[in-house]
């Protein structure tokens, strides 16, 4: 179990014109587990998550997917890695329903020389992948404009399921959400990651954290401070850690930093 | 918009509700008119409208005659309107495709007229040069990454100037009796170029509806960063819409010269305002992600019957151009009360 990482990030550093946004960061994700990422605004969770999908490429640094070394440079690289992100902003279609926000990029055809979409299939899919999730959507054909947020952010999972992604990096998923559409969410996520998802869940919502993740790494002007154990650590120490970082030392120079990034 | 997403207060109301449910099927239920269904069908009923106006205005309006007119001096906008239909549903725009026809349609008359080329080898040039205006469309709005309005502008400026260059502004006429028939001849008692454009409609539909590429033309309009994170190469599928559109307008400009038996440097310009005034009229939406092409083609033809209208009315060309901005100024003023409707119904 100890070694069995699915994900390993080892030595990312990224920089933005004079900005160093992450130094030298190592991150081990294991298979089935949902590690929360934690940090101050700016520290460098979202940019570190991008390098992972491929929105960004590190500077320096090595990604090590399921033991092997992996070049991701797009968004296509990261995919065909079986890793899927779900934006903070998420990356809907506005003008499309259900079914067709959830193929997009990956749609299924049929005919001759695969010419023609298998709308059939698409939305049976959709339907069952619905089902699945347990998610309150009625009907695949439901335009997603007129959602609520958390209806957009459970599409957006179905989305990441449907491209059978392994492992599935989410960006402040409950951010915009209320208490109980956020705690159906949660509770999905943690069904995903019971049924062998490997998640790494960017949140500012520590007891979200605590609630369903397995661990919880923290980060601190774009360097790592620690990983713990959530079971065995409080709200306090993850608080602690994020603002105080690892020791005084590194913090002080981490700070100025960290006020850089506005 | 995905912008929009961010002010909704998602929480408060479900919240007051102790079932919670589905909180996006309220609204809808709750508007007694979907605004996307209206959007769909206003151009038909426009359409219909007009024709019974003018049909009881002018007696010589409702005759097979006259309407055989309306539909055989449109076929060829009806093809340039889906071509242009395919850039504004990516969320483009090309204002050069009446200077791509200028372009096309002089080099391909002096290859029938002056050099003495076949008419095939007319045909295929006219073909392959109009793709390749497409090309330069879209290589340059996807490399530049600025606004198409402004590139495509540009680029018509461009056609233009070398239309002129290549023709010396002379008129060319006497074209040879096949070229002439791609217009004449008749099967059933309907014009070819009649058929043409029905078989391109159809293939357009099949292209939007019923093929990957045409969903993601559609996706490109509504959220390109969301189909880039999606892996797709959106900076290529671009460019090939723009190609895609430089391709219909060549099949348009063979039709006008063919149906006019003459060509010249001022044939074509003003076929883009023509164009993308009926897409809008059709619903096409100025911004991109949304567009049908049945109600494209209604749009073409609800332009198409006001100006017949008018003319038998006795309305000079001028105050048909007063009346034509109108339109799309209406059309544009139509949209963006249908976008607003939606969001509020959205944010209620």
């Amino acid at each position: 179990m100890a070694d069995d990482y699915i994900v390993e990030l080892k030595g990312i550093s990224k920089r933005f014109g004079g900005i160093h946004a992450l130094k030298d960061v190592d991150l081990e994700l294991r298979r089935g587990e949902i590690m929360g990422i934690v940090g101050d605004n700016g520290a460098g969770k979202s940019t570190l998550m991008k390098i992972l999908s491929g929105a960004y490429v590190a500077d320096e640094g090595e990604i090590w997917v399921n033991g092997k070394k992996a070049r991701i440079h797009n968004p296509q690289d990261s995919a065909d890695l079986g890793i899927g992100m779900i934006y903070q902003d998420l990356a809907l279609f506005n003008n499309f329903d259900v079914a067709k926000n959830i193929f997009v990029g990956r749609e299924r055809t049929r005919g001759p020389f695969h010419l023609f979409l298998d709308k059939k299939g698409m939305y049976e899919k959709a339907e069952d992948l619905i089902r699945e999730l347990k998610v309150d959507i009625k009907n695949p054909r439901q335009s997603v404009l007129t959602m609520s947020g958390g209806q957009r952010q459970m599409v957006a999972c179905a989305r990441a399921i449907a491209f059978e992604s392994k492992i599935l990096i989410m960006d402040e998923p409950t951010a915009a959400l209320g208490v109980t559409e956020a705690n159906k969410l949660l509770g999905l996520i943690r069904n995903l990651a019971d049924n062998g998802l490997s998640i790494l869940l960017i949140t500012q919502r520590i007891p979200d954290i605590l609630a369903i993740a397995d661990r919880v790494f923290v980060l601190k002007g774009g360097m790592r401070q620690g990983v713990l154990k959530v079971g065995e650590v409080t709200l306090d120490d993850v608080v602690t850690l994020i603002i105080r970082g690892k020791d005084k030392e590194t913090a002080q120079p981490a700070d100025v930093q960290y006020k850089s990034f506005g | 918009m995905g912008v929009n997403q961010e002010q909704v207060p998602s929480a408060g109301p479900q919240e007051a509700a102790p079932t919670g449910p589905e909180p996006g099927e309220t609204p809808s239920r709750r508007s007694k008119i979907d605004p996307s269904v209206l959007r769909k069908y206003a151009v038909f009923f426009v359409l219909l409208g007009l024709i019974v106006l003018f049909s009881i205005a002018n007696p010589q309006f409702l005759t097979v005659r006259n309407l055989t007119n309306i539909v055989t001096q449109n076929t060829y906008f009806v093809i340039v309107a889906i071509g242009l239909a395919f850039v504004l549903i990516s969320g483009g725009i090309d204002l050069s495709v009446g200077y791509q026809m200028s372009l096309v349609g002089v080099i391909m008359a002096m290859m029938m007229t002056e050099w003495g080329l076949p008419v095939w080898v007319a045909l295929l040039t006219a073909l392959i040069l109009g793709t390749i205006l497409g090309l330069i469309n879209g290589t340059i709005v996807t490399r530049i990454r600025t606004f198409p309005l402004i590139v495509t502008l540009a680029t018509a400026v461009i056609f233009q100037g070398i239309s002129y260059m290549v023709s010396q502004a002379r008129t060319f006429r006497n074209y040879p009796e096949s070229f002439q028939a791609i217009t004449k001849t008749r099967l059933l008692g309907i014009p070819l170029d009649v058929y043409l454009a029905v078989f391109i409609v159809i293939v357009a539909s099949v292209i939007f509806y019923q093929t990957k590429w045409g969903t993601r033309v559609v996706a490109l309009g509504g959220n390109e960063e969301a189909l880039r994170l999606s892996g797709v190469n959106t900076r290529r599928l671009k460019t090939l819409v723009y190609t895609t559109c430089g391709f219909f307008t060549a099949i348009a400009t063979i039709v006008m010269v063919s149906k006019a038996n003459s060509m010249q440097s001022s044939f074509g310009p003003g076929t883009e305002f023509t164009a993308l005034t009926a897409a809008i009229v059709g619903g096409v939406s100025f911004l991109g992600g949304e567009g049908n092409i049945p109600a494209l083609v209604a749009g073409v033809f609800v332009l198409a019957v006001l100006g017949n209208g008018m003319q038998l009315a006795g309305w000079s060309t001028y105050a048909q151009f007063i009346v034509r901005g109108i339109i799309l100024l209406g059309a544009v003023a139509f949209d963006e009360y249908q976008k607003n409707a939606r969001l509020k119904t959205k944010a209620r």
